[in-house]
Parts: C-alpha cells; sequence; structure tokens
C-alpha cells in the first residue's frame, strides 16, 4: 500500500473512531463503533434520529473537532461518512490557511 | 406464478414484465433513466403488489412477530413503523420487512428473496394461526408513490392532512366505501409513500393516482428504476446487494437488530456469534467513470496486484453521471477515498466513496410547514 493510501486510512479510521464513540454516548444508542456501519443513513431512515438529536450530532463535530457545521449544510449530516468527509475538508482548510 | 391485481392495466401501459421468486414485477415501463428521471424531478408510480402483506390483530401482534423478526416491534409506537427484516435459520436476511403498528392491527409487509409460499410456512412455523394472522397478500393491490412530488399526489388524494405524516409512519384513510392504508415509507431518497388497497377498489385508487401523477408531471415506473433510486440513496436492496451478501452484519443493517431483545429472534445465535467473534468484511461504496461496464456484479477489485473485494451491484447513476457499486472489502480497506483498479492491476480505475453521495431535492423541503 502506498504511503498516501495509508494515510488516507489512518486519519480517516481515527476520526471515525473519535466520532462514533462520541456520538453513542451522547445518543444512547444500542449499539457498538463496530455496529455503525459509516455509510448508514443518520436521520430519517437507517438510525432514525430527529431533529434534537441532528443537533447533538452537530455539537459533537464541533466539540471533538473543532468544525462547525453550518444550519444550511444541514446535507453533510446524511451519513457518518459525509460528516466524516466534511470534517476532514474542513480541517484541510484551516491547514491550508496562513 | 402470482400477479400483480393490476396486470391488465399494466398490460395496457406497455409494461415489461419480470419473473422474480416465483412473482411477475413490472420491471419497467420505459427506459431506467427515464424513470429515474420521474422520481428525482417530479413522481413515480410503481406497483409494489410482488410483496407479501400480512395483517395481525393488535392483542398477539407483538408478541407474535417479536419472535422471529430482527427488529423490535414492542417499541413501535402507534402510527409509526419499524423498518427491519426477518432472517432466516442462520441469521441472513430473508426478507426486507416493514411492520406498521395502526392500533387495531399490525401490518408486515415483506420484499423477500424466498418464494411467497416459504414466507407463509415461516410465519405459519411461529404460530401465525394462533395470533391471528391474515395472508393480504393475494387480496391488496400495493401501489409506490415517489418522488420529489409525490407528496403534491397523496395530498391531492387523502387530504392536507398526509403533509403532517412523519417518515415511517401509518394512516387509514375511507377510499371509495373501504379502508386504504397510507405508509410513509420509500426507498429513493425522494419523498415515499406506498398505498394498500383491497382488490375490489385496486382500479378506482390506480385511477385516482394515476390522474394526480400526471397532473404533477410524473408517471409510471417499473421495479427496474428502483435498483439505480436505491443504490443512489444508498438504502439497501434485498434484490441485488441482498441477493450476493446476506449477513445482515456485512451489510450494515446492524441498525435493524435489537441485540438485546429478550429471547433473541429467527437465527439470532449464529448472527450473535458472527458478531462476538467481529467483522472482517463490510460492503461499502464505489465510483468508476460513467458507464464503465468493468463496474458489475461480479467483478473484482485488485489492490496491489491481486483482488482484495468483490462488487455486489452497480448501477449508471444519471444525477452524477458516474457508474456507481457497492463492494465487499476487507475491514482494514473499507475506507472512502482510497483508489483500486478493476478485474486486473492495470485495469480501470475504482475510487471507494462516501454514501448516499447524491443530494435529494426533498432534502429542500419541509411537508410539515406548508
Amino acid at each position: 500500500m502506498t504511503d498516501t493510501a495509508q494515510n488516507t486510512i489512518l486519519r480517516r479510521a481515527a476520526i471515525i473512531a473519535a466520532f462514533k464513540k462520541e456520538l453513542i454516548q451522547r445518543l444512547n444508542l444500542p449499539y457498538t463503533p463496530e455496529d455503525l456501519h459509516e455509510d448508514v443513513s443518520l436521520l430519517g431512515a437507517g438510525l432514525g434520529l430527529d431533529s434534537l438529536d441532528a443537533l447533538e450530532i452537530v455539537l459533537c463535530a464541533e466539540n471533538c473537532f473543532g468544525v462547525k457545521i453550518p444550519d444550511e449544510s444541514v446535507a453533510v449530516l446524511r451519513s457518518i461518512n459525509t460528516i466524516v468527509d466534511f470534517i476532514i475538508e474542513e480541517q484541510d482548510k484551516k491547514g491550508a490557511a496562513p | 406464478m402470482r400477479t400483480s391485481p393490476l396486470k391488465p392495466t399494466w398490460q395496457a401501459a406497455g409494461a415489461v414484465f419480470a419473473e422474480r421468486y416465483g412473482t411477475e414485477v413490472v420491471s419497467s415501463f420505459s427506459d431506467s433513466a427515464t424513470e429515474c428521471g420521474l422520481v428525482r424531478n417530479s413522481v413515480g408510480l410503481t406497483d409494489f403488489s410482488f410483496a407479501q402483506i400480512y395483517r395481525i390483530p393488535e392483542e398477539k401482534a407483538v408478541d407474535y412477530l417479536d419472535t422471529f423478526l430482527a427488529g423490535n416491534v414492542a417499541r413501535t409506537r402507534f402510527g409509526r413503523m419499524l423498518h427491519t427484516f426477518l432472517p432466516d435459520e442462520d441469521g441472513n436476511v430473508a426478507a426486507d420487512c416493514y411492520v406498521a403498528n395502526n392500533d387495531q392491527d399490525f401490518i408486515l409487509i415483506c420484499e423477500s428473496v424466498i418464494e411467497t409460499g416459504e414466507v407463509d410456512r415461516v410465519l405459519d412455523s411461529y404460530g401465525a394461526k394462533d395470533a391471528g394472522v391474515e395472508t393480504l397478500t393475494d387480496r391488496c393491490v400495493l401501489l409506490g408513490l415517489d418522488g420529489f412530488d409525490a407528496w403534491k399526489v397523496v395530498r391531492d388524494v387523502f387530504g392536507r392532512d398526509v403533509l403532517g405524516l412523519p417518515y415511517l409512519s401509518v394512516e387509514v384513510y375511507p377510499f371509495a366505501g373501504e379502508s386504504v392504508h397510507l405508509f410513509r415509507a420509500g426507498k429513493t431518497s425522494e419523498f415515499g409513500y406506498l398505498v394498500m388497497a383491497p382488490n375490489s377498489v385496486a382500479d378506482a385508487l390506480y385511477e385516482k393516482l394515476h390522474s394526480a401523477v400526471k397532473a404533477a408531471g410524473g408517471g409510471l415506473c417499473g421495479v427496474e428504476a428502483h435498483h439505480a433510486l436505491r443504490l443512489e440513496g444508498r438504502f439497501f436492496n434485498i434484490h441485488k446487494e441482498g441477493l450476493k451478501v446476506r449477513d445482515p452484519l456485512v451489510l450494515g443493517l446492524q441498525w435493524m437488530i435489537d441485540f438485546d431483545k429478550a429471547g433473541g429472534f429467527r437465527g439470532s445465535a449464529p448472527l450473535f456469534g458472527r458478531r462476538a467473534a467481529g467483522l472482517k468484511q463490510k460492503i461499502i461504496g464505489v465510483s468508476a467513470a460513467p458507464r464503465c461496464e468493468a463496474l458489475c456484479p461480479g467483478a473484482r477489485i485488485f489492490h496491489q496486484g491481486r483482488p482484495v473485494a468483490d462488487v455486489a451491484t452497480s448501477c449508471d447513476s444519471r444525477v452524477l453521471d458516474r457508474k456507481l457499486g457497492l463492494a465487499v472489502f476487507p475491514v482494514e480497506l473499507a475506507y472512502s477515498g482510497l483508489d483500486f483498479t478493476l478485474n486486473a492491476a492495470d485495469g480501470p480505475p475504482v475510487r471507494t466513496i462516501s454514501m448516499p453521495p447524491i443530494l435529494p431535492k426533498s432534502l429542500g423541503i419541509r411537508l410539515d410547514e406548508m
């Protein structure tokens, strides 16, 4: 495996692990981190979380990763993977900022 | 072969039929791109009468259904629905199920990969007779309304109250002297409803719905288009990836399972055993160039000259103008953002992606504020 691919996996795995742990704790979900597939729908279908839960997810991203999810970016909350994509994107922007 | 109560209507409309586990389904009316477009931009009317449907009286429904379904039926409140599955004896997925709690009774709707008679036999083996189960499969029509404008159709037919129905809820409405069940449930990521009615009013219901669909700019849709719609929205499709991969843990369906249900359920012991042993494989999204024929079910995904994953399903996504798929990877490689090749070390490129990859148009509308 190339270093780039290895780094992608390590970075993503670390964010996913931290996010799932916080999500399970905050929402008192009856699952282990391994039970939560990263593509499962969070709101409506899938986990069936509601608007209050969505607020917890937003706070979770802010507290754990210092990333603010704007109100108009609700589409980001489609799945754990789409949230992780957003976190990585925002972290890269901050890293690239002068 | 079991056929739809509306078969003559579909035939007259130019339907192409296919056979699935002993049941005839309406595969398409035109090309898949057109029918997907109907759902994404207006509304599609689809015949889901191939599903198996059962009514269970309220007093025995919870205890009965909870003995074999993977989810927790007891936690399904009045007016709401549970999305779960019927496992086989090994804890693999045999049917994708909705359970609707309508106070007087519970309705069980199954999309299965086993024949209707076999689903009946499973229910019988768990005491269907004692629970008072009534088989509605051949006595009802089940029509799907899916799309950005699906809410307009149900509003015009059943009244403005329907706009207050949350996702996974059920309501009963009078229609032509009969009771019609309206389920707010869909697997396209746009607005979705299922309408169940006795065969005696099937034609009248079709006429009413079809008129409203046409008025909303929509049209008829076959199940073939729903394969692409489900994949784009990352809804589990028992007829595609569910046929290739039977283990709900590999499929990522843990959210459909109550791991703490007292007494377990059908196949729970082997399923819980696999969970305790740890997940070895996981199904994730992949994407390739538009119309890439190499990304197809059965294709192998290569990494550094050796095969590491198997493609379970694929579709041409008109929304993304990309080929989309789902593939089973070892968990250590099951991350989005990685590049691989198809079928050989120098094969066409394929990339793992985060799902769902599309932004449904319906996401921008709040029905309860309209």
